[in-house]
């Protein structure tokens, strides 16, 4: 509330500063959110090409898992995927997009040669290494979906955080001071105009005593000159 | 260090990336989702070994209020559904409030 600061030049100067600060501050806040969606516009495009061939594997690899589950059975394929012994693993690194880290994922033994899978040539079919082959890629693919949307939502909280700041700062914080500064500078006008009133007054009343003053003397000195002679 | 990937959902769901080797499968079957779908989320995001969450979109709507916040804005382990389209886990109302504009329904 403007009515809360004592209206000082002391503090009139001092929120001139801050509004220096805070209009520095609001530019610099309104580029940076505007870099950010630049940069999240890459990733939303980047994020559209993964989500697209994400549903085309999966949709590839349920027709697999179908269509081995309906030749060989649904056991048959449960025993191949209980007998699995190498399992996928990811690792996290990080990147920096305009102070925003976002994770970079790299993964291992996504893809495994029929050696490596576990449940044995013998033990079952073409069927269901191409759906565990189909399931493979969609893994590979969902890895890598699941590194951009991160990107994304980590950039989406920054994009927002820094837009609140740039609104607070825009209609909350610059306002209140231009507030304060107008409410300052016109108290410290009245203030002047009430001293020059009061200067004037002063100088009146000064005037008045000193023009009483020559009158009294003017008065004294005629009643001197009209006393009569003696001899 | 290196994290795995976890899947959630029916069992049909679960199988397939079985095969593929993810071994943290928890599956719930589909008449019991709305009592015990909560507690597998939690269960998972409670795991600290786990860096990515695989749901299938349509499992979410299973979900109480509150898990389905904390899984959707999960950062680590990150979500990643399936069966819905480029907005789905959040994404897009987040773009929405983020941005100002419905980016996604742009696109499709």
């Amino acid at each position: 509330m403007a009515e809360d600061v004592k209206p000082t030049r002391k503090n009139l100067m001092a929120i001139e500063d801050r509004i220096e600060l805070s209009e520095r501050g609001h530019d610099t806040l309104e580029q940076k959110r505007d870099g950010l969606i630049m940069e999240f516009m890459d990733i939303l495009d980047q994020a559209q090409d993964v989500r697209s061939e994400l549903s085309d594997d999966y949709k590839t690899a349920q027709r697999k898992l179908n269509m081995a589950r309906a030749m060989e059975g649904d056991v048959a394929v449960r025993g191949a995927a209980a007998a699995l012994q190498e399992h996928p693993e990811i690792t996290t690194q990080s990147k920096n997009i305009m102070g925003v880290v976002v994770p970079q994922i790299e993964s291992t033994k996504v893809k495994k040669n029929l050696g490596e899978r576990g449940y044995g040539l013998l033990g079952s079919s073409a069927r269901i290494d191409e759906a565990a082959d189909a399931y493979e890629e969609l893994l590979e693919t969902l890895i890598l979906a699941a590194e951009v949307e991160t990107a994304m939502k980590k950039m989406l909280e920054e994009i927002e955080t820094t837009k609140r700041r740039v609104n607070a700062l825009e209609f909350k914080l610059l306002p209140e001071l231009y507030d304060n500064q107008d409410y300052i500078e016109q108290k410290l006008e009245e203030q002047e105009r009430e001293e020059i009133f009061r200067l004037k007054k002063i100088k009146g009343k000064k005037e008045d005593e000193e023009r009483e003053e020559r009158e009294a003397e003017q008065e004294a000195e005629e009643a001197a000159e009209t006393v009569p002679a003696d001899d | 260090m290196s994290q795995e990937i976890a899947v959630i959902g029916s069992p049909d769901f679960t199988t397939g990336f079985r095969l593929a080797g993810v071994r943290k499968c928890e599956n719930v079957p589909d008449d019991e989702k709305d009592e015990q779908l909560d507690d597998a989320v939690e269960r998972v995001l409670e795991d600290d070994d786990v860096g990515i969450i695989i749901m299938y979109n349509d499992d979410l709507d299973h979900l109480s209020r509150s898990a389905r916040n904390a899984v959707e804005t999960s950062i680590e382990p990150t979500l990643v559904t399936l069966g819905g389209g480029a907005g789905s886990g959040g994404l897009r109302d987040q773009i929405k409030r983020a941005i100002g504009i419905d980016l996604m329904d742009e696109e499709d």
